[in-house]
């Protein structure tokens, strides 16, 4: 499958590289190709219209810093779509991380606070500590589906279970007995939702810097590296990367670690932005992440995707919230719009392939 | 060769999980403080105990409660989770009851129809088991079409009445502070925690209706909902989880368009639980709202549940009012009724000192009003 469509986006790329005249058919091509971005500028006119809030600093900050809590999960899973793979522990590596962060970052004078002992840590530690969970889990995750050759959607259905029972457990460790987990210290709440920047009287919270920086890196690791193509190699054709000498083994448990990695921080940014965390912290993350990969373009025949595609769908799922929102439409409508929404941009990007058959 | 080392290293891994959550696993304090020796009689007992959802802060306190005072009485209780699926409760209870279970202890999981409790008391009846119902409520008809069935409980709209009430109050006292543009009216939002679910209906309604009655006495015009558009009145976590992310999301949405220098501002946020409000409140604290600091604007916002969290940030002044849901008490309460069952005596013997609805088997555990 995934060497067939390799070959396919390759037939796919070749015209575009040769000059063609502007026909019709090429037009709308042009059109259709970009068709998500062009939906998505004509929805931010209509709901501008119809709301001019939308537009104004705070709303688009806002719309930003949304984007930015939720896009570690899809910057994560990204990676192991490419490998046609999938990732469903997100969600509950997420809540795992948050739980253990609030906890170990909870104000000295917080009400029955779960670990009593412990003053809080730098929250550089805690954040690494919440990475290093994250990633031994995608680590885990990654041995089975590269030594057993178990398809990744097995392998975390599994885990998934898993790790909710570590998070069951744990929110009822100590002192909690099941609460929230809440009242955090002020340097983490500081340094998660605190901002240094302003932007029209508009403060930026720290997250967003957290969340573009770790962008970078990963656009980096995906396009600078041996690593990153690497994997992009193991996902277009297994057998080719083998004869080639990619280090399968070795590639898929990264891949997967860093994902893990990256739901970790996801995990550390949404235990202080939402301040109160439970076992259903993270609930579905996966979901959304996955969604916005595919709308972005990460397609699920292998080996084809980019950051930017993540971004893009990132910010179109949290544009259809917060435009939603602020129309006042139905919300049972939501789940419509983000449907069809994943359903046209995935036939979007198959037909690419298919134009050639 | 390799091959087993390799299932060997991920069985050790597993184990070393496992034996993770062990150590986490202390015994969980007395949230009641008594320590009341229980008789050992009941230790013979095979309890099941069905939860909606172990994923409920609320419902974990319950049943952190539940397990310690089952543990006095020398009874390990078989503690399953529905996962907020009706069909995997129905599949627990009947494999609990083949199982041979002598009591069900049912948190049930859809309260919006009677028809889910009326399966589970007609499988108990078939097999003689009592039943104690607990926290989501179930109809008087059900509960009387047994007679080795109780509900242990709150009354729902009870917290909704509690909390329009608090609300109505504290804006009589505080209007013109709380009125930030100075129109008049309160605008208000409304989280909701899930769509369907009794207590979270009684809570929406009358928690607005019920502070609308004290303004409207008092001669102020009634709360107004801030968005105008939006016909529901209420904004629900759409995965119906009462989570605070939902309200979190939400609220930072309101906040980029609602301010205090368009005019707009939302005076007042009513949550159907604590985690909500609160995951309102963080949003508020973003924004510079509600940090309880001297001269910082605080937003009123009601919870309900009165969680330790939820308390404290009351103390400090970031949060305004919660609706106390005493989870020790409904536990405490429980074991009276799993002590009778223990003894052969009638479910409801020696409950004479609680607070029994007429002709029907509910004890109803009262709800209490902080701020």
């Amino acid at each position: 499958m995934s060497k067939e469509s390799k070959t396919l986006e390759k037939e796919a790329q070749a015209p575009a590289k040769v000059k063609q005249p502007w026909t019709a058919k090429r037009v709308l091509d042009k059109i259709l190709d970009n068709a998500l971005l062009i939906l998505m500028a004509i929805a931010v006119v209509l709901i501008a219209i119809k709301n001019p809030n939308f537009i104004k600093a705070r709303s688009i900050i806002n719309i930003l810093s949304q984007t930015c809590a939720y896009l570690p999960v899809a910057l994560g899973v990204g990676g192991c779509i490419v490998l046609t793979g999938t990732d469903l522990s997100a969600g509950r590596i997420v809540g795992l991380s948050a739980c253990v962060s609030a906890s170990l970052l909870q104000a000295v004078d917080a009400a029955s606070k779960m670990w009593p002992n412990i003053t809080p840590p730098p929250v550089l530690l805690v954040l690494l500590l919440a990475m290093v969970i994250g990633a031994a889990i995608g680590a885990f995750n990654g041995f089975f589906v590269a030594k057993f050759k178990l398809h990744p959607f097995i392998v975390t259905l599994g885990t998934q279970l898993i790790i909710y029972t570590v998070l069951l457990l744990y929110v009822k460790g100590g002192n909690n007995g099941g609460m929230a987990i809440s009242t955090l210290d002020a340097s983490y709440s500081n340094f998660i939702t605190g901002s240094f920047l302003k932007i029209a009287k508009t403060p930026i919270p720290n997250y967003v810097w957290i969340s573009l920086i770790l962008t970078a890196v990963m656009w980096f690791i995906w396009n600078k590296t041996t690593f990153g193509k690497n994997m992009f190699a193991l996902g277009a054709n297994e057998e080719a990367a083998r004869v080639s000498g990619v280090n399968v083994f070795a590639t898929t448990i990264m891949v997967f670690a860093l994902a893990g990695a990256m739901y970790s921080v996801t995990g550390f940014i949404e235990g202080a932005r939402v301040g109160s965390n439970t076992a259903n912290t993270g609930f579905n993350y996966e979901l959304d992440g996955i969604a916005a990969c595919v709308i972005g373009g990460v397609s699920f025949v292998g080996g084809i995707g980019k950051i930017r595609g993540v971004i893009i769908g990132v910010l179109m799922l949290r544009l259809i919230f917060v435009g939603l929102n602020m129309v006042g439409i139905n919300q049972d409508l939501f789940y419509l719009i983000k449907g069809g929404i994943i359903l046209f941009a995935c036939a979007l990007d198959m037909r690419k392939y298919l134009v050639k058959k | 060769m390799k091959k087993t080392f390799a299932m060997l290293l991920a069985a050790v891994m597993m184990l070393g999980l496992l034996a993770g959550c062990g150590t986490e696993d202390k015994p969980a304090p007395d949230a009641n403080g008594d320590q009341e020796v229980q008789e050992p009689a009941a230790s013979e007992l095979n309890v099941g105990v069905f939860y909606y959802n172990f994923s409920d802060p609320y419902i974990t306190t319950v049943r952190t409660a539940m397990d310690a005072k089952l543990k006095e009485a020398g009874i390990t209780p078989n503690n399953q989770d529905a996962q907020t699926n009706q069909a995997t409760q129905l599949d627990q209870i009947n494999t609990a009851i083949v199982n041979g279970a002598d009591l069900l202890i049912v948190n049930i999981v859809e309260t919006s129809s009677p028809d889910a409790a009326k399966q589970v008391v007609e499988a108990a009846k078939a097999a003689d088991i009592p039943v104690i119902f607990f926290n989501r409520e179930v109809s008087d008809e059900v509960i009387n079409s047994y007679d080795k069935c109780a509900f242990v409980g709150t009354d729902a709209p009870e917290a909704g009445h509690m909390q329009g009430e608090m609300i109505g109050d504290f804006l009589l006292e505080n209007y013109e502070a709380t009125d930030l543009n100075g129109d008049g009216t309160i605008s208000y939002v409304m989280f909701k925690g899930q769509e369907g679910n009794n207590e979270a209906e009684y809570r929406t309604q009358y928690a607005v209706e019920d502070a609308n009655k004290k303004l409207t006495e008092a001669g102020k015009p009634e709360l107004k909902f801030y968005d105008e558009n939006n016909s529901s009145k209420y904004l629900v976590d759409t995965n119906g989880s009462w989570s605070a992310q939902a309200a979190t999301d939400y609220m930072t949405t309101i906040l980029a368009g609602y301010t205090e220098a368009n005019g707009n501002m939302v005076e007042l946020v009513i949550a159907n639980n604590d985690g909500m409000a609160e995951g309102a409140i963080a949003a508020l604290q973003q924004a510079g709202y509600n940090t309880g600091d001297e001269g910082v604007t605080s937003i009123p916002v009601y919870g309900v549940d009165a969680m330790d969290s939820a308390l404290q940030k009351i103390e400090k002044g970031q949060m305004t009012g919660t609706v106390k849901q005493d989870g020790p008490a409904m536990a405490a309460t429980i074991m009276a009724l799993t002590n009778n069952v223990a003894e052969g005596a009638d479910i409801m013997a020696n409950t004479t000192s609680f607070n029994v609805k007429d002709g029907v088997n509910k004890i109803m555990v009262p709800y209490a009003k902080m701020s």
